[in-house]
């Protein structure tokens, strides 16, 4: 699992990961090269970090599927054209078209 | 000055020597441009130990083209993707070279040859795919293992899409200065940078 998700796991947000903390791999592995938010939690060692591994890849799993589902989901404009039909039809509701294309996607790709 | 008469026959080959003729004699006013357009055009590019005559300073002295070629230059790229490790700047692994012509490119980075320290120009690009919501790719330029912040930042757009990057700079350097490519992408996971795409070239600038 990557090392942005346990850094994210660990300060419990995702920092700004070219200004608050610097990662970089020179080849033998990716390492915090810079830990510029000292003030709001120190730097994790490896240990603390190793112990969030199943938390970091949970993390890691959901993106991945949130990226599958926002792209199943489709183009904006023809989710909001789906959706103006829903209402012009009265089902601006569960029973409709949009809603129903949404439950599926979610359905076929839950979350952990 | 008494003139001397040519003897029949005329002028043995390389009769003609110092001891015959004064220091600063011969100026220009007895040279003929045939000096030149008589002689067997070369039509290539010169060798780096073919020399040329020049004044330097008033004094006549022969250079070679080596310190007139943009070189030392080196030219590389993938052999095969590479992937790029999630919001980390990850080390490029050149492992196929181009050109080199000073065997100066090893270990994934370009080092300045003893005696070729000066101004340098580098240029890398690269593509990765699969970026969105505002996610970054750039590729980046370490001095002596640092960061030195000359690239372009590039941000993608709301849906997924491939990005190309490129950067370039002009670099004073000295001998044994070392020049290598970073990548970064934040997408979530590894994302390849491709090999058709990715390079990573130089060369040392003359004149500046």
């Amino acid at each position: 699992m990557s090392l942005t998700n346990k850094i994210t796991v660990y300060l419990g947000r995702k920092p700004d990961f070219l200004k608050e903390v610097l990662l970089q791999d020179d080849g033998s592995g990716p390492y915090i090269k810079e830990w510029n938010i000292t003030s709001e939690k120190a730097k994790p060692t490896d240990s603390q970090l190793n112990a969030l591994a199943s938390e970091a890849t949970k993390l890691g799993n959901n993106n991945v599927i949130r990226k599958t589902r926002k792209k199943s989901y489709g183009d904006i404009g023809d989710q909001l054209d789906l959706l103006y039909k829903d209402m012009l039809a009265g089902k601006g509701d569960s029973t409709g078209e949009w809603f129903k294309k949404i439950k599926a996607v979610k359905d076929a790709n839950a979350k952990e | 000055m008494s003139k001397t008469t040519i003897p029949k026959g005329g002028i043995t080959a390389d009769a003609i020597d110092g001891t015959l003729i004064a220091d600063d004699a011969i100026s220009e006013e007895h040279l003929d441009a045939t000096a030149i357009t008589g002689t067997t055009a070369l039509a290539e590019t010169p060798s780096s130990t073919d020399e040329l005559l020049i004044s330097d300073g008033g004094t006549l002295k022969r250079i070679d083209f080596s310190h007139i070629f943009n070189t030392p230059s080196f030219g590389v790229k993938l052999s095969s993707n590479q992937a790029l490790t999630d919001g980390t700047l990850t080390k490029i692994t050149w492992d196929s070279e181009l050109w080199d012509t000073d065997s100066a490119f090893a270990s994934n980075k370009f080092t300045v040859p003893s005696g070729k320290a000066g101004k340098y120009y580098f240029t890398t690009m690269g593509y990765t795919d699969g970026q969105d919501d505002g996610e970054h790719f750039f590729l980046a330029f370490y001095k002596n293992g640092s960061r030195i912040f000359r690239e372009v930042g590039w941000t993608a757009p709301s849906t997924n899409t491939g990005m190309r990057a490129m950067a370039s700079v002009t670099l004073n350097l000295s001998a044994g200065d070392y020049i290598e490519v970073y990548g970064y992408q934040n997408e979530g996971s590894n994302r390849d940078i491709s090999s058709d795409y990715a390079q990573f070239s130089g060369h040392k600038l003359v004149g500046v």
